[in-house]
């Protein structure tokens, strides 16, 4: 009888998934001035004056907001460059 | 004929730039301030006050590895690029004449940079009111100072938003 054939599992690096993208967050902190938050988000994204005041109004509010999400590197350079500014800012892989 | 002002901005958006309007002894405090900055940012790297200028960039528990190796490539880039700013700002802080936007920027980064740290350094909480600061607490200096520079920042970040005339 043959030995059965021994099938390696597949490994699933669920870093690769595409379909599971990277969300950025940038969350509530005492320090950072309402104006200079909305500066830094219309700088760093391009956001129009009304789309920046309105997600600084969300990490106010609701104490943190998505700021932009795509592929691993890219949200890891938009993390970085609001570390740049000094502003309190995570990523995770969306649920 | 031009209306007299009857306030001036420390900072404002002129014809060929940003103007300081702001006398010598406060560029001198800004610049000293920022030399303190650039020492620490180039000390220990685990100092409590810089912690909210290296904040996580992975939250989540699982992916403590992934932070552990942004932290190991991207810290140096942060403290870099701190620092050729803090440089960019000490410079124009020098000069008599209006900065160009780029300077500007630098400029409400390395602000802020030095907010983060006397913030953290004064515990500054959501419920954090500028005007009540006690006379008799050590760190009333530093209260004082956090305060000019909110200002001054504010400031900075108007002018920013004007447009261009």
């Amino acid at each position: 009888m043959p030995a059965p054939v021994e099938v390696g599992e597949i490994d699933i690096d669920d870093e690769t998934v595409p379909d599971r993208p990277w969300i950025v967050l940038v969350w509530n902190d005492p320090i950072n001035l309402m104006s200079y938050v909305t500066f830094v988000f219309q700088k760093v994204f391009g956001y129009s004056l009304e789309k920046a005041t309105s997600l600084m109004l969300d990490v106010h509010e609701k104490g943190r907001a998505v700021v932009s999400s795509g592929a691993r590197e890219k949200a890891e350079i938009d993390v970085f460059r609001l570390h740049e500014h000094g502003l309190w800012a995570t990523m995770q892989q969306d649920d | 004929m031009a209306r007299k002002r009857s306030f001036i901005p420390p900072i404002e958006r002129v014809r060929d730039g940003f103007a300081f309007n702001i006398g010598e002894d406060e560029r001198q405090l800004v610049s000293r301030l920022l030399t303190e900055l650039s020492q620490l940012l180039m000390g220990e790297s685990d100092d409590p006050r810089l912690v909210r200028i290296f904040p996580p960039a992975y939250h989540l528990a699982d992916d403590a590895d992934a932070d552990a190796e942004y932290q190991r490539l991207m810290r140096e880039e942060l403290v870099a690029s701190r620092l050729s700013g803090i440089t960019t700002v000490t410079e124009a802080l020098r000069a008599p004449g209006p900065v160009g936007e780029e300077t500007m920027i630098a400029f409400v980064q390395a602000i802020n940079g030095l907010r983060l740290v006397l913030g953290t350094m004064l515990d500054v909480s959501e419920d954090h009111d500028p005007d009540d600061i006690d006379a008799d607490d050590p760190l009333v200096g530093e209260h004082h100072l956090y305060n000019f520079l909110s200002w001054l920042l504010d400031w900075a970040v108007r002018a920013l938003g004007e447009p261009v005339s």
